[in-house]
């Protein structure tokens, strides 16, 4: 391989509107920002009402916020068109970062979607871009200049706010999810040394890797000997499925805790044998409490055994 | 606290009943237990020590700042250890000569430098650092942008540097991939470096691991969410499973998935000693697209003949080929394997932290 | 050479061998440890011996299937091993590596190891419920 100086130069020098400043390549802020960025500022804060006006009516024409009422739009459009002409101001990734938050925050628990968000921040930078052509165009080098120092700084706004708003909204669905997931695999101590794991629900990798966490801390705190899961409520059990519980027995086994499968029709069972899962591992039982039973009888056994042994 | 009533025992106060306290106070900021109990014992000593200077009732205050001192002083130690470890290879700073010859060394190494560069990167270069002209108005000149003049001075800047050590310490590079390495890490690209795969030419390269110091160094300031930990016996193993624990619990991962990139790292680093004589685990923080953790495993081995055949091992039998790899694969949420044979392998594998 | 006392601890309790793994071993501290247990299992007859391992954070494969042959190589000398101790989180990334440990006898803690010692194997009440 050889690495041609000028190839790298090719490569390396391409300059991205957006990633101008932000790509860390220590490019100081070039003083031709720093100077039109404040003239661009104020033609903005001059023209606020005209270009807030045509900014709502882009959006209304484009159909998005329709979830929102006339009101909430002049509200917010107003306070997002303010803190957009600041952030362009100060150009700090704080008041960036902290604007996209609040903007997300606040727009989230509304259902916007994900594509209105970005939709009205492009259309703003649309509008704003616009007016700037109006007002330079007579002078076609100034005009180059100052989108030169709006388009990298427009843009590094609309990234930021769209993954934020991205981010925000994760986290919501995330927690949503922990709340459901906590709510529908609870490990239940039935008597001593005995868990019920009933599962309810599509079992996913992601689930399925909860599940057992919980599950084996759940069999140290109560330093159970026997779980039986339950998985009637489980919907399709299929080859990923039983591959997830093979992993859950043996991990639990790894604890010492024997484990015991209730809810596994005999049907769905020939099925899995048949695509090839073994399932020789699993101590399987048709119904929970069939499976109870066996759990008391295991138990029990053990119990009198070791004691009668045991004694000093 | 029943120390302070035995008068004839000045230098025997009652120092068991601090250790539950001090092993709490340890204990809630280390939590390897072996380590734990060292500083216990350390804390324990110099109390023991200073006891009978103390006054009876703040022996246990007394105490818990010491616990607290031995502590960080440890943390610090580590942090020291950690930062000066990042080289597999030794570096040999140069003994310090005589001043008047350093200075007229270095300045014929700027000469020759900037000798190196083309008409057109060292007018502008100059025009910029010794006459003080703005970017606008070399980029007026140039017909371009400022923005795209103050990247082209950078990487002017950059490869200046490169071409300085280089001349000071009067070396031609001995293959073609050496400048483009060095470029890459002395403009702190590190995409680029990736690219260029800079951190497996180090391993093969003395001249350039020798000289990537410097331009470490300059990157490097405050920067710890790296560690770099030398793989060359099984001890070893233990020493980067540890440090990538270590490293991955700041970034709030949960103890079960500390557990797993543990155990990955455990995997990748005994292929290294196993079928390698010299490499690298390197453990770094992510932070986009999300927080994460990424551990590169380096060798300068003979290479795996078939990857494919390495990663396909059977789910349960394990045994195959012995790698190890597709065990790590199943911890871990990505995972790459670059082998060339008679130069070693890369696995390069990244776990995301869940929320 | 045996592993010191600190990385690792051998007691003898009646027929039963107990040994509490203090610290992460490294590969060769490890394989010692091996030789050193298997050595001590023929020198006292033990029946049973217990590997108390719940000092240990990871257990990577190279630690399993020294536990495994550990074990194997026990049974081959009249003495059955449990394994002890075993924390969730590394319970976790055994299964999640894949590793087989359908041979590995295990329990909570040396309590749990202690009594099952001294009671049948637990598994054979499954057998027991599969003839019936």
């Amino acid at each position: 391989m050889s690495y041609d100086q000028d190839l790298m130069e090719t490569a390396s020098g391409t300059r991205t509107s957006s990633g101008g400043r932000s790509a860390g390549s220590g490019t100081g802020p070039g003083s031709d920002e720093d100077e039109l960025l404040p003239q661009l500022v104020a033609h903005l804060r001059e023209h606020r009402t005209k270009l807030r006006q045509e900014w709502a009516e882009r959006i209304q024409s484009s159909g998005l916020l329709h979830a929102m009422t006339p009101q909430e739009m002049t509200a917010e459009t107003t306070s997002v068109y303010d803190n957009y002409v600041e952030v362009l101001e100060t150009g700090s990734v704080e008041a960036l970062q902290r604007y996209a938050r609040d903007l997300s925050e606040r727009i989230i628990p509304r259902g916007v979607e994900t594509h209105e968000v970005v939709g009205i921040v492009l259309l703003l930078r649309d509008v704003l871009a616009r007016s700037l052509f109006e007002k330079y165009q007579r002078d076609f080098g100034m005009l180059n200049r100052v989108l030169d120092a709006y388009e990298p700084a427009a843009n590094r706004i609309a990234n930021t706010v769209a993954v934020s708003f991205v981010d925000e909204r994760e986290r919501v669905i995330r927690q949503q999810q922990d709340s459901i997931r906590e709510l529908s695999t609870p490990v239940l101590p039935v008597r001593e040394r005995l868990l019920i794991l009933p599962i309810i629900g599509v079992l996913d990798s992601e689930r399925a890797r909860q599940l057992t966490e919980q599950l084996l801390t759940g069999i140290r705190t109560h330093r159970a000997k026997v779980v039986v899961i339950d998985i009637t409520g489980v919907p399709d059990v299929d080859e990923a499925v039983a591959d997830h519980l093979v992993r859950t027995v043996d991990a639990s086994r790894l604890m010492g805790a024997s484990v015991i499968i209730t809810g596994l029709s005999p049907e769905i069972a020939q099925t899995l044998v048949t695509i090839g899962v073994d399932l020789s591992k699993m101590d399987t039982i048709g119904d929970l409490q069939g499976g109870l039973e066996e759990a008391e009888r295991l138990l029990g056994f053990s119990v009198t055994r070791g004691d009668g042994v045991s004694g000093p | 606290m029943r120390s302070g009533n035995e008068p004839d025992s000045p230098a025997q106060p009652d120092i068991t009943s601090l250790i539950p306290l001090v092993r709490r106070v340890v204990g809630a900021r280390v939590h390897e237990a072996t380590v734990a109990e060292d500083l216990v014992q350390e804390t324990l000593t110099r109390v023991l020590a200073t006891a009978p200077r103390v006054e009876p009732g703040l022996l246990e205050s007394y105490a818990i700042v010491t616990a607290r001192n031995v502590v960080s002083s440890l943390w610090r130690e580590q942090d020291r250890h950690r930062r000066n470890q990042h080289r597999v290879v030794d570096l040999r700073p140069p003994d310090p000569p005589d001043t008047d010859l350093l200075a007229s060394e270095e300045q014929g190494a700027v000469t020759r430098a900037l000798a190196q560069l083309s008409e057109r990167e060292r007018h502008l270069l100059l025009a910029h650092e010794v006459n003080g002209r703005d970017t606008r108005s070399l980029a007026g000149e140039q017909g371009s942008t400022a923005g795209a003049v103050a990247a082209q001075l950078n990487r002017i800047r950059a490869r200046l540097r490169v071409e300085y050590l280089l001349a000071l310490d009067n070396a031609e590079p001995p293959t073609d991939r050496c400048r483009p390495v060095l470029l890459a890490l002395s403009g702190g690209d590190r995409r680029r470096q990736r690219e260029v795969d800079a951190g497996r030419h180090l391993l093969e390269c003395e001249l350039c691991a020798r000289l990537s110091s410097p331009l470490l160094e300059r990157g490097r300031q405050g920067r710890d969410d790296e560690v770099c930990i030398p793989i060359h016996s099984d001890g070893d193993i233990v020493a980067a499973r540890q440090a990538a624990r270590e490293l991955a619990a700041r970034l709030g991962f949960s103890r079960t998935d500390l557990t797993l990139i543990a155990t990955a790292v455990s995997e990748v680093a005994r292929n290294i000693v196993r079928f390698a004589e010299a490499g690298e685990v390197v453990v770094e923080l992510l932070e986009r697209p999300r927080p994460g953790v990424r551990v590169v495993a380096r060798d300068t081995g003979p290479g795996i003949a078939d990857v494919e055949q390495a990663m396909r091992d059977g789910y349960s039998t394990y045994h195959g080929l012995g790698l190890g790899l597709p065990g790590a694969r199943r911890l871990m949420d990505e995972f790459a394997v670059a082998s060339e044979l008679g130069r070693g392998t890369t696995v390069t594998m990244t776990k995301w932290r869940r929320r | 050479m045996t592993p010191g006392p600190k990385l690792v601890s051998i007691l003898r309790q009646g027929p039963y061998l107990i040994a509490s793994v203090h610290t992460a071993l490294d590969d060769t501290q490890m394989t010692r440890f091996q030789e050193d247990l298997i050595e001590q299992i023929g020198r006292h007859r033990s029946r049973g011996v217990i590997i108390d391992v719940a000092a240990l954070d990871v257990l990577d494969s190279f630690a399993t299937r020294t536990l495994r042959t550990i074990g194997e190589i026990a049974r081959l000398r009249g003495a059955r091993t449990i394994i002890v101790g075993i924390q969730p989180e590394v319970a976790f990334a055994i299964v999640s590596l894949g590793m087989s440990t359908g041979s590995l006898e295990t329990a909570l803690d040396l309590e749990e190891g202690l009594t099952y010692l001294d009671g049948p194997t637990w598994r054979e009440p499954d057998r027991a419920r599969a003839a019936r």
